[in-house]
């Protein structure tokens, strides 16, 4: 795929700051990608502002976070990505355990607690899809109803039959390998003869040893029985086109993207790294979508360009523009402040930085919702050792799983989960295998062939189950914004409230011994320990837990069915200001146990839709008022 | 079609039975190998972490040239044929001479330098014959290792390798016309699809009539010298030729470039950075109980697998492709093993496999 | 003070190599192909010194000698001349995990307190390269994640891990 080359210069600061575009959209990533590709499309001129530093997305700057992450002592999943205090980011690292009244602020996301929650999200060209894993479930259909089904949530103003054929569109542009034969449990439909673009990826042998002992194991819960088995996940990766995909046309794989001709990012290789960073390009990021959208010049793209207020028309409540902070240097805190306009704007910088503009703009929104119910994917890890070698720390970071308890009557008491096995053995949970050859040389003693007989003895045969629980919309686990606590441009951080819902505990507690049964099932000596000085560590029934997260930011601009329930309509659009989307995970009334990357971009397919039929709605009126409005004067004010 | 201009010639073509067929394809197959041990000697012996532009231009080269091994398989089990890259003497005893117009050039596997990528040009250089007669050449006494000859006599040499197509072409509308579809017997099955085959290369073509097979040798002939006089091929791919020049001028080609004057973003190359690997290396240059001496015969009764393993692919097993591409990363890492080993007793000159494969072939039943 | 070795630097590098292999089990041929033999043993060299390394080449290489004329063999030998010892054994340790994962782990505090600080003396990568080389992922039947990829599906297979007797 091509990078139009110098796309992040073609364009001037101050010559967009005097075009009246179709389209303003704050944000590069998955979400902010689709929509501008979508819109161009259709010929709408488009802005899209990026507040990372980033220059075009090519094979040589990639190959720069490659050498960042080989070269960076920890390994965690912003390691490839530079930091910017301009454009800062959160890092897992960064979480500390939290003492009541004392919130956190030492790193970019103020924790105000009392759950110190280390989620993340990438500032980059491509957003978070940059080190995303790239599973891509969709949601089932009970997940819709969860308010009408057992009273819990809320409901979508949705249904997964209104999701589906933007799905297909999601799964063509990601490009997703998976089997419908597999695909198609808990009442999840497909359309007859539908077919995923490429053929599910072959499950690891680590899956299949864990499937030789769960693989009809049927557990009862709530009095309904669940037949177990290890399943492929639908992934954003490359394998092997389907040749019936699309009636019979096949599927032609999206490679790397460059300004220049290469070919690399085809297959997927198993380079067992797809967090923080696939080195060939076979997954899935939204640069692949930003170069298409980039292609025919309607798009123009500006970096170093940080939104920093959302300026409304008191009287009619439309947005007017968008206040930027322009920066060269990412360590100076010079910068230049502009506006730049349109007649719609989109709102796809992720579930926490939407809402921390929206209330740094003092648009708190007529519901009060803005910000509120932050949703996360609570992760539970559970780590054993299996009685032969498994070959772990191989193929993807994930290939299966066990997901038949994602739905079921049940949840009307606990939350249901989807359990990953991890290929890349106890890392998460443990910092491995590098933990595990410190210790066996500096407390085993060992050394030499002693040495080499322990590693894989050790590492070989590890099984982490990440068992990732549903987290429920709760308005007291909330973003909000604080003077007191600012960016080196001057912008307020997002500062976090967060309790982990007692109804998810419920379903950790639950999922713990989901966990011990497999590994007994399996003869697998349990390792699991959770550290009670961790910042994560709960107790719930006297047991503790240490929970993850696991980056699937939403509901923080809730969609629903009227202004006082949410804060967008179901397609995305403010209740509060006509000519303003909110897009992206903040938009999802709910999660259930899909992680929401998927979800997201089937939502910003449907609301594409919605803002090219505006555009054309506001275009047919205007046209019928004789005074076309004049594009008022763009405002520089130099950095103070 | 690029294929087209010498069909009209009033000499008989050089194939005109199905066995002559066969034996120019097998030829072919030879041929579409024998550059693959020099591509990937002298990538591997760039020092990791340098030269990631001429890193890429090379692999690609190489995952390119597998293709065109896999194009000409697809040909070969079209008309009812049997590829086998096991028979004695296909991989050829380096160094190997390909032709060049009117004299031959030598080929090697050698480190990463000004002068491989000058052979890897001569090897993809677009060249055609000034007339038909000037097709084949006589290049003197039968010599080994010399490659693109006519079947059953190695001293009448094709002009290049183009024109070796060129002549497979003819014979296949020859015998078109004389057996007619029944020319296209061969097994559906065996095909290769893009299923197991795809890269950023061109996509595969899977073999099953006149029109396939001239598409197949097309490609193959487009992707390496851009025959058809531009510098991108039909499917907006840049040459062989054109990318190996990109690193001699320093500069990428980009759209609407014409040849020879590359626009693009400029290219760094650091001619120094490359392991000092003996050339043309044979295990008999290794002390008998050398480890290097080893893992050289190690990695050729892995290559020697590998290309058992292609074969049997090539023989109604498509997906085995999957595996061979496992069994090239397999054979990255000895190779590069081995590359960065100096050689016991020679001062600052490392080891390189050595591809003596016919050798071992015996041990490698599977 | 120049010892005999700076004298001759690939004999060092030589002794280097074998102590290492002793130390990791891979053949002096495998520890050359990762690349890094000469960046590992500068690693060494820049933090804890050229006379602590030394002292350690020295040690082994006296072990190697006494080993034909001894009862013990020669990971006993090491064991009692270099790993035990207070200051060799922490580098000892410390050249056979960075071989293993290319970092060079910070050296512990007793060792810092007894024999002095030592000028970058953090854990860090040793180099890009030295990540990739790490000899740990193939001892497992692996690759470093993100490096040195083994191919579309080699995963459902049964691992190929070296057998050691």
């Amino acid at each position: 795929m091509i990078f139009p080359r110098d796309a992040t210069r073609r364009t001037d600061h101050k010559a967009a700051s005097e075009t009246f575009y179709d389209v303003v959209v704050v944000g590069s990533g998955i979400s902010g990608a689709i929509i501008a590709e979508q819109l161009s499309q259709a010929g709408k001129r488009v802005l899209v502002l990026e507040a990372a530093a980033d220059e075009d997305r090519s094979l040589k700057g990639y190959e720069g976070f490659l050498s960042r992450f080989y070269a960076a002592a920890s390994k965690d999943n912003q390691s490839p990505y530079p930091h910017n205090p301009n454009a800062p980011m959160p890092r897992s690292t960064d979480a500390r355990r939290i003492w009541p009244g004392q919130p956190d602020s030492s790193a970019y996301l103020v924790q105000n607690g009392p759950f110190s929650s280390d989620t993340t999200y990438t500032r980059v060209l491509g957003g978070t899809t940059m080190h995303w894993e790239a599973k891509t479930p969709r949601m089932l259909p009970q997940d819709f109803h969860l308010r009408t089904m057992f009273g819990l949530g809320q409901d979508w103003p949705l249904t997964y039959d209104d999701l589906s054929p933007y799905y297909v569109q999601a799964e063509r542009e990601l490009g997703v390998s998976a089997d419908v034969e597999h695909q198609s449990y808990l009442g999840a439909t497909f359309d007859p003869g539908y077919v995923f673009p490429m053929h599910e990826l072959p499950l690891s042998y680590l899956d299949k040893v864990v499937a030789k002992g769960v693989d009809g194991t049927f557990v009862e819960l709530d009095g309904e029985q669940f037949e177990l088995s290890v399943r492929a996940f639908p992934q954003a990766r490359n394998g092997v086109p389907n040749a019936a995909y699309d009636n019979g046309k096949g599927y032609v794989p999206v490679g790397a993207v460059n300004t220049h001709q290469v070919e690399e990012g085809e297959r997927c290789q198993g380079n067992n790294n797809c967090v923080p960073l696939c080195p060939v390009q076979a997954k899935y990021h939204a640069g692949k979508t930003l170069a298409k959208a980039l292609q025919d010049g309607r798009v123009d793209l500006l970096t170093r360009t940080v939104a920093s207020k959302v300026l409304v028309d008191p009287a009619t409540g439309r947005v007017d523009g968008i206040e930027v902070k322009v920066y060269q240097d990412p360590e100076s805190p010079q910068h230049t402040t502009m506006i730049m306009r349109g007649q719609i704007f989109v709102l796809a910088a992720n579930a926490i930085e939407n809402p921390r503009l929206m209330l740094a703009s003092g648009l708190s929104g007529s519901s009060g919702l803005m910000g509120r119910n932050l949703m996360d994917h609570a992760y539970l890890l559970s780590w054993a050792l299996l009685p032969e070698m498994a070959g772990t720390f191989r193929g993807t970071n994930c290939t299966g799983g066990i997901v038949d308890l994602r739905a079921g009557s049940f949840r009307r008491q606990q939350a249901a989960f989807a359990v990953d096995i991890h290929n890349d053995g106890w890392g998460w949970a443990t910092g491995a295998p590098y933990s595990d050859l410190v210790d066996l040389v500096d407390q085993q003693n060992l050394f030499g062939a002693e040495l080499r007989r322990a590693l894989p003895d050790r590492i070989s045969r590890q099984l982490l189950l990440a068992l990732m629980i549903d987290v429920l919309p709760n308005e007291s686990n909330r973003v909000t914004v604080d003077p007191a606590y600012t960016d080196q441009l001057g912008n307020m951080r997002p500062v976090i409230s967060y309790t982990v819902p007692e109804y998810t505990m419920r379903g950790v507690a639950y999922a713990r011994q989901f966990a011990r049964q497999v590994f007994q099932r399996l003869g697998a000596a349990d390792h699991t320990a959770y550290d009670p000085t961790d910042g994560a560590y709960l107790t719930y029934e006297g047991e503790g837990y240490v929970i993850r997260g696991g980056n699937h930011l939403a509901g923080t601009h809730m969609m629903g069915t009227n202004s006082r329930n949410s804060v967008v309509d179901a397609q995305q659009r403010s209740w509060d200001h006509p000519n303003l989307y909110l897009v992206g995970g903040g938009s999802m009334p709910t999660i259930g146990t899909s992680n929401v990357t998927l979800t997201m971009a089937a939502l910003c397919y449907r609301s594409a839709e919605r803002i090219i039929a505006q555009l054309q709605d506001e275009l047919s009126a205007r046209l019928q008022t004789p005074a076309p409005t004049e594009l008022p004067m763009p405002t520089v004010v130099a950095a103070s | 079609m690029t294929t087209s201009h010498h069909l009209n010639g009033d000499s008989m073509p050089a194939i005109t039975t199905l066995d002559e067929l066969y034996a120019y394809l097998d030829s072919a197959m030879q041929l579409e190998h024998a550059t693959i041990p020099p591509y990937l000697t002298a990538l591997y012996s760039i020092r990791p972490g340098t030269n990631s532009d001429a890193y890429h231009v090379l692999r690609v080269t190489v995952v390119e040239e597998m293709l065109h091994l896999t194009l000409v398989a697809n040909l070969l089990n079209a008309v009812g044929g049997t590829p086998d890259l096991t028979v004695a003497g296909f991989v050829p005893d380096y160094p190997a001479y390909l032709p060049d117009g009117e004299r031959d050039f030598q080929v090697s596997c050698a480190r990463f330098s000004r002068e491989s990528l000058g052979t890897f040009l001569e090897i993809e250089r677009p060249r055609q014959a000034p007339d038909e007669q000037s097709r084949l050449i006589d290049r003197g006494p039968a010599r080994r290792g010399r490659l693109g000859s006519a079947p059953g006599n190695n001293q009448l040499q094709y002009y290049s390798i183009g024109e070796f197509y060129q002549e497979i072409s003819r014979g296949l509308h020859y015998l078109h016309d004389l057996l007619g579809d029944a020319l296209f017997c061969g097994d559906p099955t065996r095909q290769v699809g893009s299923e197991y085959f795809y890269s950023g290369g061109g996509a595969i073509v899977p073999v099953s009539d006149l029109r396939s097979a001239e598409a197949a040798i097309d490609l193959i002939c487009e992707q390496g010298e851009g025959f058809g006089g531009g510098i991108f091929d039909s499917e907006g791919e840049l040459a062989h030729y054109y990318r190996f020049q990109q690193l001699v001028l320093g500069r990428y080609y980009q759209e609407r470039d014409s040849r020879d004057h590359p626009s693009g973003p400029h290219i760094e190359v650091d001619w120094d950075a490359a392991y000092p690997i003996k050339q043309n290396a044979h295990l008999a240059d290794y002390p008998a109980d050398s480890e290097v001496a080893a893992a050289a015969i190690a990695f050729n009764t892995s290559y020697a697998g590998f290309l058992d393993l292609l074969t049997r692919a090539y023989g109604g097993r498509p997906e085995l492709l999957l595996d061979a591409v496992t069994e090239m990363f397999r054979l990255r890492d000895q190779m590069t093993r081995l590359i960065h080993n100096p050689i016991p007793g020679l001062d600052g000159v490392n080891a390189a496999p050595t591809f003596e494969v016919s050798v071992h072939l015996a041990g490698v039943a599977s | 003070m120049t010892g005999p070795r700076q004298l001759d630097g690939s004999r060092r590098l030589e002794d280097f190599l074998a102590f290492s292999a002793e130390a990791t089990a891979f053949t002096v041929f495998e520890l050359r192909g990762t690349g890094q033999s000469q960046a590992y043993l500068n690693t060494c060299d820049g933090i804890v010194g050229t006379e602590v390394t030394d002292c350690l080449l020295d040690r082994y290489d006296a072990a190697r000698s006494a080993v034909v004329a001894s009862e013990s063999t020669l990971p006993e030998l090491l064991r009692r001349d270099i790993l035990s010892d207070p200051q060799l054994g922490p580098v000892a340790r410390n050249i056979a995990k960075m071989w293993f994962v290319g970092v060079w782990y910070e050296l512990p505090r007793a060792w810092t307190e007894a024999f002095g600080a030592r000028e970058g003396n953090a854990t860090f990568v040793v180099s890009t390269q030295s990540y990739t080389e790490g000899l740990l992922w193939p001892a497992i039947g692996a690759n470093p994640p993100g490096a040195k990829a083994p191919g579309f599906g080699s995963w459902a297979h049964p691992p190929r891990i070296p057998v050691f007797p």
